[in-house]
């Protein structure tokens, strides 16, 4: 369980989270959409403590944390709570496949090599990667990297995977197989924050959608009420920016 | 024997008749080196036979060894050629009537000119070739293209390394009191024997250096500035 | 000069230059040793920005870097010992090596840490973010992550370091050690030959400097290996690098902008 409660972020002088209230239940999964700018990002990596927030309380599970009283031990404790799933796959360059997977279980969780080894082949092989154990990230594709990004976040156990724009980097052709780990993992029951553009996939896969602009909440909903009936001007008009053909037919 | 501060000052005074000497080694050298450089590198990156050996062979050697040794290599083997060529053609030519700096110059010449060929190269390395089509077909001529297009951005992506390579010879030209000329090293060394202060000497020789040092830098980087604007805020 | 060129001094030279070998590679290895250590507790400060020791190690750094190497042997070998007197240790009677070798392992330290400093600026900074979203400390994230990718990265420019360290060495001779060079000059005043001992000083620094490069060369294939972009690119690199001799060129990701080496 997830609650996010009146998180600002500013950058400068210029506010980009505006006081965000975020409920996510376990096993939910949840789409966040928006233009860019409107801070989706951001707020994700709030939750990760990537990046700061000016003030908010972030709660996972039974660990809270006070944005404007936050010492190291609340950050690093919140964080073993999360794992991130980055646009750029951001895989440590100089380890395999493999050692990518064990290195969080290896030296945060202390689990032993052996196990932390049989856990990684097992997730691996889970994202259809058993094959490539051994592969340094430069020689593997897009896809492939985001699919051990994936695993590597899997490996943590953490309460909520958040997922940032995982699909954004790729070339067209390999979207589809990332898609299709994220929505096998999503029938799990881990439950997942998905910040993207991918319309179709967010209605299929998400239990609920959360649509955002200029730093707020505008609207939230199950994907079919959002995608079908939004009930607010801003969220009608994102949408149908993303569907121009339809209102260009003659 | 006591720290004397008051003598760094007067060090320093004594030390300033020297700085044209180093000053002219160090521009000496740089300039030929840019020569025999830009040569080196041009036989070598357009492959002409023999030429392109030699050169190579040249850089090599002058990269694998010691600046000090080209330069009693030189000190040696000159005066030598210089005496068999006189004898030779009946010249006149004496060996001994040849100015100490005059074996500075050839041999740091010939040292930076293999790390000057480095500099030429890489920085006409670092030219797309996609520059050079688009400056054809905007129009421009290839002489044109040359001046306007590529050569500004050559030196652009020169100038880090020309930069170093000018501080590099600046500081090799501390050599030159092995064949007794007497630049701020050298003249240094004979202010603090007449004293029996070195280490004062030394200090404000090594002042000295590094003011000279910071102000090429200096202008390096306005230089840079004019001339890369270009590239200001990329992600590379 | 009436004593003719003679080819034959040469080889007569090599190997009486050699017996000296060892000092010259132990002034390159202490040098390095003092270096590694001074250079990264010199970059700590300016990577993590704290207030006082940062400026030092800038005015450090930009001091044994804007001055000629032989200014400060002789600032070193006259100036360490009053410094130390007025500390009550006294030096004065350490053999002169001890003074050579503090003042190129200082020397190589300013550069040195201007390497690490270039060289972890260098390494993404998705690479951190990522370790942190591990749930790494600070601490982890730079040990585990940062650091192996930034000493990857740094390892050719690194080289050229102890290439130039090797040739430094020959500037000993000014203080009197019997390194090679200073072998050599005594070789050559002793025959009159000095063409001859030049020339054997000469091939002798070109094969070490060689050898040298070829052993960095192998410790930068093993580092980098995870840069490599294919399996059938290593094997033909590999090949090039048996068959043919490649001038070190400067590695990519750090600039000779970044990381400056003033050679002489």
């Amino acid at each position: 369980m997830i609650r996010l409660s009146g998180i600002r972020k500013s950058f400068g002088r210029q506010e980009v989270l505006k006081g965000i209230d975020l409920h996510v239940g376990k096993g939910e999964v949840v789409a966040i959409l928006g233009p860019s700018g409107s801070g989706k990002t951001t707020l994700l990596r709030c939750i990760n403590y990537l990046e700061k927030p000016g003030e908010g309380e972030i709660r996972i599970g039974d660990q809270a944390l006070d944005a404007r009283r936050a010492g190291k031990k609340d950050v690093h404790a919140l964080r073993r709570r999360s794992a991130m799933v980055f646009q750029q796959y951001n895989l440590f360059s100089h380890k395999t496949a493999l050692e990518n997977v064990m290195e969080g279980l290896v030296v945060v969780k202390k689990m032993s090599k052996d196990e932390a080894r049989k856990r990684g082949i097992a997730l691996l092989e889970k994202v259809g990667l058993g094959a490539k154990l051994d592969a340094y990230p430069s020689r593997l594709s897009g896809g492939q990297q985001q699919r051990v990004g994936i695993a590597r976040a899997l490996a943590l156990e953490p309460e909520v995977i958040l997922f940032d724009e995982p699909t954004s980097a790729l070339d067209p052709e390999l979207v589809g197989e990332v898609l299709a780990v994220i929505r096998r993992i999503a029938k799990e029951g881990i439950t997942m924050i998905i910040v993207t553009h991918e319309m179709g996939f967010a209605q299929d896969v998400a239990n609920r959608v959360v649509f955002m602009d200029e730093g707020v909440i505008v609207e939230e909903g199950p994907p079919a009420q959002l995608f079908g009936n939004p009930k607010e001007e801003r969220t009608r008009q994102f949408l149908k920016r993303l569907t121009p053909e339809a209102s260009y037919t003659i | 024997m006591k720290l004397d501060p008051s003598f760094i000052w007067t060090a320093f005074v004594g030390l300033l008749p020297a700085i044209p000497t180093t000053l002219i080694l160090t521009l000496v050298s740089v300039t030929c080196g840019f020569v025999i450089g830009t040569g080196t590198a041009l036989a070598r990156m357009y492959r002409i036979p023999v030429l392109a050996q030699i050169a190579s062979g040249y850089v090599t050697f002058i990269r694998g060894t010691p600046m000090l040794v080209h330069l009693l290599l030189i000190y040696f083997s000159l005066p030598l050629l210089i005496d068999a060529l006189s004898a030779q053609f009946d010249l006149g030519w004496n060996s001994a009537k040849v100015p100490m700096i005059a074996f500075a110059f050839v041999s740091f010449s010939i040292t930076a000119g293999a790390y000057m060929s480095e500099v030429v190269r890489s920085g006409l390395m670092a030219i797309d070739r996609g520059q050079m089509e688009a400056a054809l077909s905007v129009g421009m001529t290839v002489p044109q293209a040359i001046r306007r297009i590529v050569f500004p951005q050559a030196v652009a992506a020169a100038l880090p390394n020309l930069t170093n390579s000018v501080i590099g010879m600046l500081h090799g030209s501390t050599l030159a009191f092995t064949v007794s000329v007497v630049d701020l090293n050298a003249k240094a060394q004979i202010v603090a024997s007449t004293n029996w202060k070195y280490f004062e000497a030394y200090l404000a020789a090594a002042i000295i250096f590094w003011g000279l040092t910071i102000a090429i830098e200096r202008i390096a980087a306005a230089i840079e500035r004019r001339i890369s604007l270009y590239s200001r805020g990329g992600v590379a | 000069m009436e004593y003719g060129f003679d080819i034959t001094y040469i080889f007569d030279f090599i190997p009486k230059l050699l017996q000296v070998l060892h000092l010259t590679l132990a002034i390159v290895a202490g040098a390095i040793g003092i270096g590694l250590i001074v250079g990264l507790l010199a970059a700590l400060p300016r990577l993590y920005k704290v207030p006082v020791l940062q400026r030092l190690s800038q005015v450090y750094t930009s001091f044994f870097r804007g001055t000629p190497i032989l200014i400060q042997l002789f600032l070193f070998y006259y100036g360490l010992p009053e410094l130390l007197k007025l500390v009550y240790i006294d030096v004065t009677k350490l053999p002169v090596l001890f003074f050579v070798i503090v003042t190129f392992g200082l020397n190589a330290g300013a550069t040195i840490s201007e390497i690490i400093r270039a060289a972890v600026t260098a390494v993404d900074r998705g690479q951190v973010e990522a370790a942190y979203s591990v749930g790494m400390s600070g601490y982890q994230a730079f040990a585990r992550i940062v650091l192996p990718q930034a000493i990857a990265i740094a390892v050719p420019v690194f080289a050229n370091l102890v290439i130039a360290m090797l040739k430094e060495t020959s500037l000993a001779f000014a203080l009197g050690v019997m390194e090679l060079t200073g072998k050599a000059q005594t070789l050559g005043t002793l025959t009159r030959h000095f063409m001859e001992t030049y020339i054997a000083l000469a091939i002798i620094y070109l094969a070490v400097s060689f050898t040298l490069e070829r052993i960095l060369l192998l410790f930068e294939r093993k580092l980098q290996r995870h840069m490599r972009r294919d399996a059938a690119d290593a094997e033909r690199r590999w090949r090039l690098w048996r068959g043919r001799k490649p001038m070190r060129e400067r590695s990519p990701e750090v600039s000779g902008k970044e990381v400056p080496r003033y050679e002489a």
